[in-house]
């Protein structure tokens, strides 16, 4: 076994010593390699962020939502219909839900109206709590700067600001304006008694599909979604647009690859003179073979980390700035928030398939073509 | 030691360009002796000295070394043999760029799997045995000619070569270095080593250390 | 199909593995024919150098397959939210027709890969080429398997439709089944342990038999071969419920999910990394009376044996780890 770790030694040593005289070429190299690495890196963790803080935004979300649809549109539902959920076997609470879209002319941006169903958080008469995007799309100046809404031409509404919305609170609460009920139902017109929609829990995930078999027979007009559901569709989302943006940087990967393949099979006067060189003086082509990979594996794992590290900096740190506008955006307002770290193996594993891989792929024809260099050719 | 019977070597073979470098040549290089192989140029020595040293494989014909055949042995096998018992000077030295003396002698070993510590021992033994035991850690485009030789012959001896082989060594040299070197090549001898180059130079081949001289013309061997 | 970045990384390396496999293959057609170690033309020197070639790629491609293999499984673990009915792997190997064979596909190619690698250890142990046409030939057979397994690996991957209900491990591993899982659930604890210990006990007599007189090999291969089969069987019928605490839940899967400590690892790679040793020094036993093999080979053999040994020693204590640190009584 030493003489094995011996040779790698001197090996990885030779190598060394190798890139640090081209390090200008080295430089340029890793640069490159990293800025690959960065890009699908990026992707990768930010998408997986985003899943997961969907993931807990729909934990505290009901287990099946509940509307009312008419001529295949959503309508509102009418509270008679709680008591008659309420009473299937399984089902724990039903709860009226208010909520819908507002567009707010002046800002130019879509607000989310809700009440929530958190009595910490209800609002009280002529006061709202806002997300942070709703802030930032209306430039509030002050935190406690009120709010005007124009439904119509002429008409203008004001709320108090009770409460800005924390970043930390995830993607969804960004363009929130929560109210109280009798303002929600005031400032859209609502009759008393209708809900947009109902929120049922169910205690037991396995009676779930017992539930909207029930349900369905005595509501033959609703339709029912779960959060499984819900959880399903972001996840998709996100994993396809990662996967695009992957398929997308999979394009800089191969050209990435033709440049380091090219680089490598079009050798420098001095490397193949130096490679003759270490034929002529007893390496064998595994020898240089195994001295190029190290130089490949040195050079990867310089990219690799330079490139992951960048990445976790730029999504973790920096909210993903270069690529959010792709990835995420259901609304108008883009959330400003710090996604909770997240890497795992599985990510490390992927994206080194993705990237490592196509170089070393790319650059191992033209290093045997190298290292069989005829050992006797520097004689000739 | 060595023996080349009725070897033959086509470069670039099927193509236009063939050349025949050599065309059956048999020998015999004896133990602890020091042998010339000298002709006009284009007469095929180095690319005797070629076979000889274990550089490359006869087209035809066959090489034994110590009685075994070994003209057809897989290039790995030929290159362990080779570069555990021979050490290679080269005409233009060689040596690499950039790295440092010590470095460069040391090269030689790299694959084999020594203790680095026991390398470097040796490879400083043998630099204070030639004179440069203060260079070792100078990059070897600033020394001499002559210094510029020495590295690349300790080098050569790093695995401890039975067989030291040179081209043309004293081409580049001026004739006090010549000297210098047939000295050195007495005191391998005397350690010994057998001892194999080609030269046109003939202040080597009749100076008083060299056993035999070997002739060459047109790929073949005349004397 | 799912477009996501593990599933465009196994996909790159299966037709990455299938392109060099292909190559090789035609490489080794070339050397099957016109081989001719005693010649010293350029053409025979070329060929010689290309093998270094292929070893080299075909060595690189193997271990990511091996990587591969791995995060298939992960992957297929992790997609499972995706799928209506899905709780882990099975559900999503499940899907549509094509995962498990995909599966099996990729474990045959870890095994075949895994043997020739060694045949290569073996061959460049002589001095003359003595095991080349034997291996080309092996790389010949072993290309339409590399092949297939990126053909079914992609039906598979487009064939993944998220609104498609499948059905998971609870469903797959229950006796009341038909079918070779089913049987494997089936199959009654204490057997199963007695079994998987029988097992235990024929490779540990092969092997010591092999390490002592030298001869036997091909036993201790088929020791291994019935080991990894009653250890399959064990680890859905009895080890599991170990793992998991729970007299009822088979799935072979779930043990490598983070819940469970990623236990399966600890079982599979062992098993796997036992099994291919057990084989391959079934394989180069075959070889040790090829005159130039004869001083070196015997030695690499006795390595890999005992590369087995440790293999399945190490599966052995995973297992007894399982069933000692388990609050579940099976037996009492």
């Amino acid at each position: 076994m030493t003489p094995w770790i011996n040779r790698q030694r001197s090996l990885a040593d030779y190598t060394l010593a190798a890139l640090g005289r081209r390090k200008g070429k080295t430089f340029a190299l890793v640069a490159v390699y990293a800025l690959v690495v960065f890009v699908v890196a990026s992707a990768m963790l930010f998408a997986t962020a985003l899943t997961r803080e969907a993931d807990l935004v729909l934990a505290e979300a009901p287990e099946l939502t509940v509307q009312h649809v008419k001529m295949g549109r959503h309508e509102m539902i009418d509270g008679a219909e709680i008591t008659k959920i309420a009473g299937l076997r399984g089902v724990s609470s039903v709860e009226g839900r208010l909520w819908g879209y507002f567009y707010d002319a002046t800002s130019g941006a879509n607000y989310t109206f809700q009440v929530p169903s958190d009595p910490a958080l209800v609002p009280g008469p002529g006061e709202a709590i806002v997300g942070e995007g709703v802030q930032r799309a209306r430039r509030a100046t002050w935190e406690g700067a009120p709010l005007f809404l124009s439904r119509f031409t002429g008409d203008m509404v004001k709320f108090e600001v009770a409460r800005t919305l924390g970043a930390e609170s995830a993607l969804v609460s960004s363009d929130l304006v929560l109210l109280n009920e009798a303002d929600f139902r005031a400032f859209f017109d609502l009759p008393d008694g209708v809900w947009t929609d109902l929120a049922v829990s169910i205690r037991n995930p396995r009676e779930i599909d017992t539930v909207i078999d029930k349900a369905s027979r005595l509501m033959p007009d609703a339709r029912f979604v779960t959060r499984d559901e819900i959880r399903r569709t972001y996840q998709k989302l996100f994993s396809w647009r990662e996967g695009l943006m992957i398929a997308l940087a999979s394009a800089a990967v191969l050209a990435f690859a033709i440049f380091a393949a090219d680089k490598a099979s079009g050798l420098s006067a001095d490397e193949a003179r130096e490679i003759g060189i270490l034929k002529a003086i007893g390496w064998d082509t595994r020898d240089v073979i195994s001295m190029k990979l190290w130089e490949g594996a040195l050079v990867s794992l310089g990219a690799f980390l330079i490139g992951t590290l960048g990445a976790y900096v730029h999504v973790f740190g920096f909210g993903a700035g270069l690529i959010a506008p792709v990835l995420k955006g259901w609304s108008v307002i883009y959330p400003d928030f710090r996604l909770a770290p997240l890497v795992d193996g599985m990510q490390i594993a992927t994206l080194f398939l993705l990237t490592v891989l196509p170089y070393t792929a790319a650059t191992l024809v033209p290093i045997w073509r190298a290292a069989s260099a005829d050992p006797d050719q520097v004689m000739r | 030691m060595i023996e080349l019977q009725e070897v033959t070597k086509l470069y670039n073979e099927g193509r236009p360009n063939e050349v025949a470098a050599l065309g059956g040549v048999s020998l015999t290089i004896a133990r602890d002796a020091v042998t010339v192989l000298t002709g006009p140029s284009g007469s095929g020595k180095t690319t005797l000295l070629s076979l000889v040293g274990l550089m490359a494989r006869p087209t035809t014909g066959r090489v034994f070394l110590d009685g075994e055949m070994i003209s057809g042995l897989p290039e790995r096998f030929l290159t362990a043999e080779r570069r555990t018992r021979f050490g290679f000077v080269f005409q233009r030295f060689n040596l690499i760029r950039g790295l440092t003396v010590m470095e460069n002698v040391m090269l030689p070993a790299a694959p084999l799997g020594e203790a680095y510590g026991a390398v470097r021992a040796r490879a400083q033994a043998r630099l204070a045995s030639l004179g440069l035991a203060d260079k070792a850690e100078i990059p070897v485009e600033y020394l001499s000619g002559g210094e510029t030789q020495r590295v690349a012959i300790a080098r050569a001896l790093i695995n401890d070569a039975a067989v030291l082989i040179a081209d043309e060594p004293t081409a580049n040299l001026d004739s006090a270095l010549a000297d210098r070197f047939l000295e050195i090549v007495a005191g391998l001898r005397g350690e010994g080593r057998t001892i194999i180059m080609t030269s046109h130079d003939p202040r080597i081949w009749g100076a008083e250390v060299v056993d035999r001289v070997v002739e060459m013309r047109d790929g073949r061997v005349v004397r | 199909m799912i477009f996501q970045a593990p599933i465009l990384a196994l996909l790159l390396v299966a037709g990455l593995a299938s392109g060099v496999a292909l190559w090789s293959a035609g490489f080794g057609w070339v050397v099957l024919r016109r081989w001719d170690i005693a010649s010293g033309t350029g053409r025979q020197l070329g060929l010689e150098r290309t093998t270094e070639l292929v070893s080299t790629l075909f060595g690189l491609v193997m271990l990511a397959e091996l990587a591969a293999l791995l995060l298939f499984v992960y992957n297929a673990d992790r997609m499972a939210s995706l799928f209506v009915g899905a709780m882990c792997a099975v559900g999503t190997l499940n899907v549509n027709g094509w995962g498990f064979p995909a599966l099996y596909l990729k474990i045959a190619v870890f095994f075949a890969a895994a043997l020739w690698l060694m045949l290569d250890r073996a061959d460049r142990l002589g001095r003359d080429y003595p095991l080349a046409r034997v291996k080309y030939a092996g790389l010949v057979l072993i290309a339409p398997l590399v092949v297939a397994d990126f053909g079914v690996e992609l039906t598979y991957f487009l064939g993944l439709e998220t609104d498609v209900i499948t059905s998971c491990c609870s469903k797959l591993f229950t006796p009341v089944n038909d079918g070779l899982a089913a049987e494997m659930t089936g199959l009654a604890p204490g057997a199963a342990l007695w079994l998987l210990a029988g097992g235990g006990a024929f490779v540990a007599v092969t092997g010591g038999l092999t390490l002592g007189t030298g001869r036997g090999h091909g036993w201790l291969a088929l020791a291994g071969a019935a080991m990894f089969a009653v250890s399959l069987a064990a680890i859905v019928s009895v080890i599991s419920l170990y793992v998991y605490d729970h007299p009822n839940h088979h799935c072979p899967f779930c043990l490598l999910q983070r819940e469970h400590g990623y236990y399966g690892y600890a079982l599979y790679l062992p098993l796997f990394a036992g099994t291919a040793f057990a084989l391959g020094a079934g394989l180069t036993s075959a070889f040790h009376r090829v005159p130039s093999l004869a001083g070196a080979l015997p030695a690499m053999t006795r390595r890999l044996v005992a590369l087995a040994l440790w293999g399945f020693a190490l599966f052995g204590l995973a297992t007894i780890w399982a069933i000692w640190s388990s609050q579940l009584i099976l037996f009492g």
